[in-house]
């Protein structure tokens, strides 16, 4: 990747004699129709164990990282939403593009699967790849209208209860300021 | 003598140099001021049809404590006082520094049509911006995640 462009040719071999595929990196893939896999994803958020999909998100943020040659964290933010937004695309979750609402980055996440009512799913999933490709645990929230917006575990389930009582987007950035350094 | 009255008789001296018209205008208002004030007639209401024997003019007011404080101090010519190499002098603490100067010559409101910026807003020079602007994803990265409950 010297010209730190994501490169999709040939991401997946199909190999029909075998009835596999596989991803470029040997992984082994299958295809899901929307319909089964948001009943599994429901159950798993009534449940309260979304680890599967988190499980997911890294995977492909593991794919992520074998498209950069540099560390995520050196490179700019439009390098880094090329090669997301394609891994993304290329297993089917959607449109994937990054908004900045002051300081804070907010993923919009368009034409996804709809998995279950609350986006926790996709939530999941989302913050399963950027804690991957950032190598730190992140959270991504729910915020309505297929955004999510990227915080630390520790302040997810304050944001979340906030979108749950009503907030929206614009009124949730309100609520939050940086930390400062002491 | 403090640099202030230098300045205010230099500046007097100026205008005295610039508008002779007006210099003996106010020397004439000066005189009047002083007779009424000691209780003399008015001149206007003195003058006598004839000319007065010759009598020692008196001078015209050449010393601050002569003329009103407040017209020299309040209308103090700009060109005298610039805008932005004086630094306004504050008491670092306890009380404040007593001025040697009297009350009547309001060097207050002189110092605050001083030192007002031109033009520009003082707001966005001082203020700093709320947050960098990143530059990279780990830019980005830390700036999302410092985000905590106001």
């Amino acid at each position: 990747m010297h010209d730190g462009r994501f490169d999709p040719g040939g991401f997946y071999e199909f190999n029909l004699g075998g009835g596999t595929v596989r991803t470029r990196t040997g992984e082994r893939v299958i295809m899901l129709s929307e319909a089964v896999l948001s009943s599994l994803v429901a159950a798993a958020a009534r449940d309260g164990d979304l680890t599967p999909l988190r499980r997911l998100g890294e995977l492909l943020g593991e794919h992520v990282l074998g498209g950069l040659d540099r560390p995520a964290s050196v490179l700019t933010p439009e390098a880094i939403l090329g090669h997301v937004s394609a891994v993304t695309a290329l297993f089917g979750w959607g449109r994937l593009t990054f908004e900045r609402w002051g300081p804070a980055l907010v993923i919009a996440l368009r034409d996804k699967p709809e998995l279950d009512e609350d986006d926790l799913g996709a939530a999941a999933l989302l913050g399963g790849m950027f804690s991957e490709i950032s190598q730190r645990q992140v959270s991504c929230v729910p915020t309505g209208d297929s955004k999510f917006v990227m915080v630390d575990f520790e302040v997810a389930e304050t944001v979340w209860g906030w979108f749950k009582d009503g907030a929206d987007l614009p009124t949730i950035m309100g609520m939050l300021q940086p930390k400062r350094a002491s | 003598m403090s640099d202030r009255e230098d300045r205010l008789k230099s500046l007097l001296s100026k205008v005295r140099a610039k508008r002779p018209d007006e210099r003996a205008t106010r020397a004439a208002d000066v005189l009047e001021r002083i007779r009424t004030a000691s209780g003399a007639v008015p001149a206007v209401q003195t003058a006598p049809a004839t000319p007065p024997p010759p009598t020692p003019a008196p001078e015209p007011p050449t010393s601050p404590t002569i003329d009103s404080p407040t017209r020299y101090s309040s209308q103090p010519p700009r060109v005298e006082r610039p805008l932005s190499v004086e630094p306004r002098a504050r008491p670092s603490s306890g009380a404040p520094q007593k001025s040697s100067q009297s009350p009547s010559r309001r060097p207050d409101s002189i110092r605050a049509q001083s030192v007002a910026p031109t033009g520009q807003p003082i707001v966005y020079a001082t203020d700093e911006p709320e947050f960098p602007r990143p530059k990279t994803f780990g830019d980005l990265l830390e700036l999302t995640l410092s985000l905590r409950p106001r």
